[in-house]
């Protein structure tokens, strides 16, 4: 398995390669050039050809290539064009953020699609079956933003102002009223820090404030898993095993839970390593709308001010994750099938 | 077009500001436990909902607008600028200034109970090295044209601790003076071994020191960052700040910034759109909408290198075929009928209202003269397919405009209807910013809807001057040039007196409304909502932050007790 992996890592090589080299043409394709920032109307010629020197735009592209290919090499980034400071100090502050939102996406997406797609599943054919299929497919197919501003506006503006009214009349305490509000946007109450609050409400705060984000990121692809996993489950339910577990007199739950689902799961397993690229796509909308301060944003930001070196550095990392999430489902297919070895 | 129109917020700001950066002391807990001091039961904290993050906050390099909010509130600039018609000027690190009388020496005496937050006292020595660092050209500084004028290199002469001489080449307009001597203080004992080629990236840069009403603390990129009353400020009394302390959140979505304002978790959002300022009166008395007058100005632009607009007479009658009083109803009036534009005649705000050409009549929508003048131009519809045309060529162009924002695609729509009217067919494209704002400075467009933000004092160079032999005036986008216009801004960017200079500057204005280089739309009002709670809020035409120290809150209405 482990030289399995290694020569799955060995192939990628080229394909980051590619990437890499890609986006670099893109950028270099698109018109104007990070040095516009630095001008304006009065900027002096002299000025202006020591900017362009600086950032070497001056040389030919394949120049400037050569010099990135060989800096990649070494893992060095070089520095952001845009904010002067090593890429790597940027990327080092901003992945953290965008990983957690991410765990909390999956947390979303895998729990609730199993469940629900496990309940359709067991409960073939009915009315709970029709309705929840409905759901999920009303789910996927639910543009994120809209989701996103529909959560804002029902959950953090209806519902929260709702309970801070009642706050307010005295009808509710402040200190229950915390755990039923929930944030419009940001990572964090900048306020709590200041003030110095306590370890405990600043961690219900963080959590708060995943919850929207997590949810609004995770909903359609909860409805997509629940599809997988109702199907994989009836195809498994069918199968004659279970007529054995359940001729043997076993109680329903033991049957499914214990023998159905844990062959069900499987297809379901090797999702959660293909879902990185959409993790990674989905941030930058979702980021945006409720102000997560990750690498969504971040990318964004680098391509609208044309920071060659913090697009690349971008791309790469999340070439490399997109990577690794696969070989992951490749690996994880492999423990949950003892039937699959890989040499 | 936001980049060009950022690009002039430098113009902007450094009237309104000055400042002074550079590494702030490590213990950013000592200034919070200050800010948590028995005072703080009866001072408030003002939450804004803020577009972008900081750049760079050092005098010298410095670029967006949320940098120069920044600055000017953590320095204590040579004067403290208000705005009533142009820019009137109060004592502030210079208690007093007087010119020669040739109008080259600008000599000031400055305050000496002024210091860094670091107990460092702030010095002469510090104003006249962020100066060496603008003239370096290794630093890249975007305000370089500060120092074109000064001589002998570039900085002030210090005459003794408390006085400073700015020499100038020659006499020009006062307060463009007074603006590029304006720049701020730059700590030389921290900056003095920088490197300069990497001044925006320094580690010390985005941890500036202050000497002014406020400090920068506890930054957290592309999330928040937070202004604090300077513990150690040494200035007068009367500058010391009523707020607990000033949040910026960032966040780049409009509709999710306009949410947290209606749901009161914000305090303060800059640019309302005019529906959405009408919900807001109505629903949220507890916000206070404020207009920020004549902000910036739309325009189309005619690419004038293009034959179709070579004749003036044509560019008239296109501007006569269009309904702008119509725009301003249907795109910038609210409901209630309360109107945020108003008609343009060129690039000079209305603001500045002792500049503004006042008495000049725009040209009003008058279909039948369009088509006369047309036709007198030669432009018919002889095939009779209702385009006209002469010489066999059909009257069609390609009016391009940036993505992303509404109004402008709504006015694109709006002309190119009216257009038609007169037999002109108008194919429409949007570009996205990069590419739209590379395609005007490069001249390759036919025409284009697109804007500028308003500089609060006078220098039209940049827009009408012709090109000169050696460089291209890239912000000249449509290429026009008139030996008369630019004899006129010669002549009033060298009079010292604005009064003087202000009958020189409406004859520009008629000159180049004469001759249309673009068809001017029309200039609006920012809007600004703030919590009704905040009191002697200083918003206006200079900055919507200028002046945070005076800023307060009734302490019954107090919302943020700690």
């Amino acid at each position: 398995m482990l030289k399995y992996a290694l020569r799955k890592l060995l192939l990628a090589l080229p394909l980051i390669l590619g990437v890499v080299t890609f986006i670099f043409i893109l950028v270099e394709l698109s018109p104007g050039s990070v040095a516009d920032k630095f001008f304006t109307p009065e900027t002096p010629p002299e000025v202006r050809q020591a900017i362009i020197a600086k950032y070497q735009l001056d040389q030919p592209s394949f120049v400037r290539y050569l010099a990135m290919m060989k800096n990649l090499l070494f893992f060095d980034f070089g520095r952001s064009m845009a904010q002067e400071r090593p890429v790597f100090e940027i990327i080092f502050e901003t992945l953290p953020n965008t990983v957690l939102l991410s765990a909390v996406t999956l947390l979303v997406i895998y729990p609730t699609g199993i469940v629900i797609g496990s309940i359709q599943a067991v409960r073939h054919n009915t009315p709970i079956d029709t309705g929840l299929s409905i759901a999920s497919l009303l789910l996927f197919s639910m543009p994120g933003f809209w989701l996103a501003l529909m959560l804002q506006l029902l959950i953090g503006f209806y519902w929260s102002g709702w309970i801070e009214g009642q706050v307010a009349a005295g009808a509710m305490s402040a200190d229950v009223a915390m755990y039923l509000t929930l944030p419009l946007s940001g990572m964090q109450d900048p306020m709590l820090e200041l003030v110095g609050g306590s370890r405990w409400e600043v961690f219900v705060d963080r959590v708060k404030h995943l919850i929207l984000p997590g949810v609004a990121m995770g909903l359609a692809s909860a409805g997509s898993t629940a599809r997988y996993m109702r199907s994989a489950l009836l195809e498994t339910i069918r199968q004659d095993f279970i007529r054995t577990a359940r001729a043997k007199g076993l109680r329903e739950r033991t049957v499914i839970v214990k023998h159905a689902m844990r062959n069900a799961l499987l297809p379901v397993i090797t999702l959660i390593g293909l879902s990185v690229p959409y993790l990674v796509s989905g941030a930058i909308l979702i980021e945006t709308v409720f102000a997560w301060p990750g690498m969504g944003r971040l990318i964004l930001n680098a391509i609208y001010t044309q920071d060659t070196p913090l697009i690349i550095a971008c791309f790469f990392v999340f070439t490399v994750l997109v990577v690794l999430g696969n070989l992951l489902a490749d690996l994880a297919y492999a423990v949950v099938d003892p039937r699959i070895k890989y040499d | 077009m936001i980049r060009s129109v950022l690009r002039l917020l430098p113009a902007l700001a450094l009237v309104a500001c000055s400042g002074g950066a550079s590494d702030a002391p490590s213990g950013d807990g000592n200034a919070a436990d200050a800010g948590k001091g028995a005072a703080s039961q009866t001072r408030d904290s003002l939450v804004v909902a803020y577009q972008s993050d900081i750049g760079y906050l050092n005098p010298v390099v410095y670029e967006t607008a949320a940098d120069s909010n920044v600055l000017q509130n953590i320095t204590f600039p040579l004067y403290w600028p208000d705005f009533d018609c142009s820019i009137k000027k109060s004592p502030g690190w210079a208690k007093s200034w007087e010119w020669s009388d040739d109008g080259t020496v600008l000599s000031m005496e400055l305050r000496d109970d002024l210091s860094w937050e670091d107990g460092k006292p702030l010095t002469a020595d510090d104003l006249a090295f962020a100066y060496e660092l603008v003239s370096d050209p290794a630093v890249g500084s975007p305000r370089t044209n500060s120092v074109e004028n000064m001589t002998p290199d570039g900085r002030p002469k210090i005459v003794d601790a408390t006085h400073i001489e700015w020499h100038f080449t020659h006499a020009f307009d006062r307060d463009t003076q007074m603006a590029h001597a304006g720049l701020g203080a730059v700590p030389k004992h921290i900056f003095s071994s920088a490197d300069r080629a990497t001044l925006r990236g320094n580690e010390n840069t985005n941890k500036p020191l202050s000497y002014g009403p406020f400090r920068f603390a506890n930054w957290k990129p592309n999330e928040s960052f937070v202004l604090e009353p300077n513990p150690n400020f040494t200035g007068p009394d009367e500058f010391k700040p009523k707020l607990n302390r000033v949040i910026f959140r960032i966040i780049p979505e409009y509709s999710t910034r306009l949410i947290e304002l209606e749901s009161g978790k914000v305090d303060m959002m800059e640019q309302i759109l005019v529906e959405d300022a009408d919900r807001l009166r109505e629903e949220h008395p507890e916000i206070r909408l404020v207009r920020r007058g004549w902000r910036s100005m739309d325009y189309v632009a005619w690419n004038l290198t293009n034959p179709l607009f070579e004749d003036v007479k044509v560019r008239r009658a296109l501007a006569m075929a269009m309904d702008v009083d119509g725009m301003i109803e249907k795109l910038l009036t609210s409901k209630t009928g309360e109107s945020y534009g108003r008609r343009s005649i060129g690039t000079i705000t209305p603001a500045l209202c002792g500049v503004h050409h006042n008495d000049l009549e725009p040209i009003n929508q008058n279909v039948e003269k369009a088509k006369e003048m047309l036709a007198a131009a030669g432009w018919k519809d002889s095939d009779g397919d209702g385009v006209l045309d002469k010489g066999g060529k059909k009257f069609s162009f390609t009016l391009s405009t940036n993505t992303g924002n509404k109004r402008r695609s709504s006015a694109a729509v709006l002309i190119q209807a009216q257009l038609k009217d007169v037999g002109i067919e108008v194919n429409l494209d949007q570009a996205e910013s990069n590419t739209f704002f590379q395609n005007l400075r490069k001249r390759e467009y036919e025409a284009a809807l697109a804007g500028w933000s308003a500089a609060l004092f006078v220098d039209p160079s940049s827009f009408w001057q012709c090109d000169k032999p050696e460089q291209k005036n890239e912000f000249n986008f449509t290429g026009y040039c008139n030996a008369e216009v630019d004899a006129l801004i010669e002549k009033g960017l060298s009079t010292p007196n604005p009064k003087d200079a202000a009958p020189i500057w409406k004859e520009l204005q008629e000159k180049i409304y004469a001759d249309q280089p673009y068809a001017f739309l029309f200039w609006q009002d920012e809007i600004v909502g703030i919590h009704e709670r905040f009191e002697n809020t200083t918003i206006d035409v200079l900055s919507n932050f200028n002046r945070l120290h005076e800023w307060e809150v009734p302490p019954e209405k107090v919302k943020y007790k700690r």
